[in-house]
């Protein structure tokens, strides 16, 4: 059994910015495991920027950058952490720059911002249009400075929790195909997002909600899973992200009869409505018969109004990838976009110091030495909605307070243990695959489930074809029980691994649909044709699936109260949301 | 849609074969490398190994060669890689070791920036400003394209020297140390510039071969920046090494004689003073240049004390002009920058 102290796994920018924050702590022994290299992750996709009310553009406050992010999220937002984040975010930019981060400038030399979708000031700060990979990088050197040790491609497979305290995780060697038990006394998950499971997506391939659903398995419940937000600028049939700074620099979107249909839904902010705003919008152009290209499924980014300069300067990743990726060169045509699964609102239900924690109606028990930070985590600073630049604020600022979190605790934890009986289920489910003969494939099955997820659990939602899709998902659930994979080595087995992330897929994806057949309203990223309005005397809380227990034929649901107390100031009262 | 073959190299570690195969695979126009090494493994053959994650280059694992070359399989269209009828070549990067199929053991090529230190170093005798350093756009505009490096390793993989040199810290360590040597915000930049002049495989082993640029997905321009890094490091005074000394005696004597001076050229770039001295490493190192001398008198690359004339009169004044040239140019260059550092400086008020 190899043994830490502390036991990050993800290697984005919350488990970095944890790691880091836990190895100012020279006594302990900290180490990150990750199924890519640190630099892989995901994180270092993110374009646009990254939103701190720094107001080196325009005056900001954090308060406008807290009633902002309250807002977009159409008030799911648990006030207490949208707080720390907005006023904190400040404070981690000028870390971040400190270490070296390479943010573009202003004339005056100061951090560049920029305009954003539901931001009322311009505060993201911005690396030309590759914040994410920008800040990614810095972490990771600071990493390496501090000689941090990283099991770089290793899987985890199960995380070990009796009796509300966490033991540690079970993990594959993708080198060496050995499994092994790594205990520890505190876990930190920063393991990402779950938007894999749907056709058109922004996600990477390792985007499949390890983490997610490793913590449902272990007994604690997931929150909110049915947030799931569509970007509403992905390249048409890829769905690859195209940044909103696109929109931030003054881009337009235009339907078949070159019309900037915002002005149809939100007039005010336009283009700059937030993301859930503008992907229904298109998504309505689209189905009454004004989308573009030869199949209509998409309408039309235009970049030129930005201007060519400003273009290659301020949005290089965007030039790039329309050209190489849809062969239109912006600077001289519209680009044809699409909604595409972007970012999940839900997941593992933690507090504002990353500590785990069961919010039901019996108080608030904790998972003992069990964390959780970014896009893995609810805490929740998103609610129904993110805006634009705050998921990296919050991978930064919320993987700081849980590395502060595990070092207000971690020395007061009892050392834990694995034993062969905690590592069943994991050697259970490697040796099943490397040995099982059914008939059917990986790759089929994960074709299904992504085309059901999108076209019945998208942008627009109804009991009906929710509740196809729930029956669609079990069958696959029941067929892959039958699934065999060709390669039965012990090196570099990615035919094993994408076995074992579609399991996770197909247990995520029910929760995602139970939820959204459950909640019978509209609000942020969740909209339902048949309930077309936000019910806040019903619906104005969160839900908790909790994953079934025998006899129990799908997740069981349960509901908590939105955080309303924020620290130092009123909260923001619920209020209409438009734009 | 048409069909198109695929020709991958591929390797077992299991039973330690190594062995291309052929599939052919359905393509629809715009349709990647990566799409289609994922059309095999999940419809053909799932033991095909690769790296990938992100799919639109910035995560950097899907480095491979493709026809010899190293590039982004995410980004590299099956229509821009193959002749109408003839097969895609695809194999695991270059000078690495090969673990599985596409899959290389990218420890070495991550080991160099560890070498080279590659982060950044804050002065330790101030605290850092409450807010941020102030940063020129010029000065970040100046380096940010070494801060794009998604560390995929296509520089690496395609380097002629990382070839036959492991030490070699390559193009995209350099890039990276370079990006820190430009940042203000680091206080190494002394420590930094002497270590990559001295150290076996730093700046000076560059062969100019421009292989790492061409292979880049990215603006890094490694190549750029190690000859940036270069002039930097002369202009800092390290230049009592042997990539100076070879450098500077290949300048002299193309500008004393019009051409290049192979006979005196391994004296200059070893030291004369350091031979005259008797220092016994300086003529270890002349022995080392013996069996290669031998070699290249033999096969008559190296022109004898007879040979070597060189240009005539005329020649030699064009030669003269051009050096004056392009030292008063740079000249110009250095007035400039400053002027415009006063003026920044006067702008923010002196911060």
């Amino acid at each position: 059994m190899l043994q830490h102290d502390v036991l990050i796994v993800g290697s984005g920018l919350a488990g970095m910015r944890a790691a880091l924050e836990v190895s100012s702590d020279p006594t302990l022994d900290v180490a990150i495991l990750s199924k890519v290299h640190p630099l892989r992750s995901h994180s270092g996709a993110a374009q646009g920027g990254i939103a701190a009310s720094l107001g080196n553009s325009a005056e900001d406050s954090w308060d406008l950058h807290m009633f902002d992010t309250v807002k977009g999220g159409d008030y799911l937002v648990d006030q207490d952490a949208a707080e720390v984040l907005t006023r904190e975010g400040p404070e981690n930019i000028f870390e971040l720059e400190h270490m070296g981060c390479a943010f573009s400038r202003d004339d005056e030399g100061r951090v560049a911002q920029r305009r954003f979708g539901g931001h009322t000031a311009p505060r993201a700060c911005y690396a030309a249009d590759r914040t994410g990979h920008a800040v990614l990088t810095v972490l990771f050197e600071q990493l390496l400075r501090r000689g941090v040790k990283v099991y770089s491609e290793w899987y985890a497979l199960d995380l070990v929790v009796k009796d509300n305290v966490c033991q540690g995780l079970v993990a594959y060697d993708i080198l060496s195909g050995q499994i092994e038990a790594i205990s520890a006394k505190a876990v930190m998950f920063g393991t990402g997002g779950y938007g894999r499971a749907f056709r058109v997506t922004t996600n990477a391939f390792a985007s499949t909600g390890d983490g997610v659903v490793m913590a449902y398995r272990a007994g604690i419940p997931l929150e909110d899973m049915e947030f799931v937000q569509f970007h509403p600028t992905g390249l048409q049939g890829s769905g690859i992200l195209l940044s909103e700074a696109a929109r931030g620099e003054g881009a337009h979107i235009v339907n078949s009869d070159g019309f900037r249909f915002m002005e149809n839904y939100a007039p005010g902010r336009m283009e700059l409505a937030p993301r859930d705003i503008v992907a229904r919008a298109e998504q309505s152009e689209i189905e009454a018969g004004r989308g573009v290209t030869a199949l209509r499924d998409s309408v039309f980014m235009d970049l030129r109004p930005i201007g060519e300069e400003r273009i290659r300067y301020a949005l290089p990743s965007v030039l790039h990838l329309a050209r190489d990726f849809a062969g239109i060169d912006p600077l001289e045509a519209p680009v044809p976009i699409q909604p595409t699964a972007h970012y999940s609102m839900g997941g593992i239900p933690c507090d504002i110091n990353g500590q785990v924690r069961i919010k039901d109606l019996d108080g608030a028990p904790e998972i003992t030495g069990f964390f959780a930070a970014g896009e893995a985590s609810c805490v929740s600073v998103h609610g129904a909605n993110r805006l634009g630049t705050n998921s990296l604020l919050e991978a930064v600022v919320m993987g700081r307070r849980a590395g502060r979190g595990i070092l207000d605790v971690v020395h007061d934890l009892e050392p834990t243990s694995i034993d062969e009986g905690d590592m069943a289920n994991a050697v259970g489910e490697v040796d099943h695959f490397l040995s099982a003969s059914g008939t059917e494939k990986v790759g089929q099955i994960r074709a299904e489930l992504r085309d059901t997820m999108m076209d019945k659990c998208g942008v627009f939602r109804d009991d009906a074809e929710l509740k196809e899709c729930l029956s669609e998902v079990k069958d696959y659930q029941e067929r892959f029980k039958n699934v065999s994979i060709d390669d039965h080595g012990s090196t570099f087995n990615t035919d094993l691994l994408d076995a074992i992330e579609l399991g996770h897929m197909l247990e995520y994806s029910e929760v995602i649909t139970v939820g959204a057949i459950a909640r019978q309203e509209s609000r942020g990223g969740h909209a339902r044709r048949d309930f077309p309005d936000r019910d806040d005397e019903n619906w104005h809380r969160h839900t908790l699936a909790y994953r079934p227990q025998d006899g129990e034929d799908g997740p069981r649901l349960e509901y908590c109260a939105v955080n309303m107390e924020p620290k130092f100031r009123e909260p923001f009262p619920l209020q209409e949301r438009t734009y | 849609m048409a069909q198109q073959e695929f020709i991958i190299q591929r390797y077992n570690p299991d039973t330690d074969e190594s062995y291309e195969e052929s599939f052919n695979v359905d393509v629809q126009p715009g349709q990647t490398v990566l799409d289609s090494l994922n059309a095999i493994k999940w419809e053909q053959d799932g033991t095909l190994s690769f790296r990938m994650s992100c799919r639109h280059a910035i995560c950097g694992s899907c480095a491979m060669k493709v026809n010899g070359q190293s590039m982004l399989s995410c980004q590299t269209q099956v229509d821009a890689a193959a002749e109408r009828g003839d097969p895609i070549r695809v194999g695991p990067q270059g000078n690495q070791h090969v673990i599985k199929d596409l899959v290389v053991d990218v420890e070495k090529f991550l080991l160099q920036f560890e070498r080279a230190e590659t982060w950044l170093e804050p002065y330790e005798d101030q605290d850092p400003p409450e807010r941020e350093y102030r940063q020129k756009v010029e000065e970040f505009d100046h380096w940010s394209h070494a801060s794009t490096c998604i560390h995929c390793g296509a520089c690496y993989s395609d380097c002629t020297v990382a070839a036959v040199d492991e030490n070699f810290l390559g193009p995209a360590a350099l890039a990276k140390a370079y990006r820190f040597v430009m940042d203000s915000r680091d206080s190494k930049r002394e420590e930094r510039l002497q270590f990559l002049s001295e150290e076996q495989g730093g700046i000076w082993d560059c062969t100019r071969c421009y292989m790492c640029v061409q292979a880049c997905p990215k603006d890094v321009l490694p190549m750029d920046a190690i000859m940036e890094l270069r002039t930097l490091a002369i202009e800092a005074g390290h230049v009592n090494n042997h990539g100076v000394r070879h450098h500077k005696g290949f300048m002299s004597g193309v500008r004393k004689r019009g051409r290049l001076d192979e006979m005196m050229l391994p004296v200059q770039s070893v030291g004369i003073g350091r031979l005259l001295t008797g220092n016994l490493a300086a003529h270890k190192e002349m022995m080392d240049y013996t069996p290669g001398a031998i070699r290249l008198l033999k096969s008559r690359k190296l022109l004898t004390i007879a040979q070597r004339h060189g240009a005539n009169a005329e020649g030699r004044e064009q030669i003269e002009r051009i050096f004056e040239e392009v030292e008063a140019e740079k000249h110009h260059h250095d007035v400039d920058a400053e002027a415009f550092g006063a003026e920044f400086e006067t702008a923010i008020g002196g911060h």
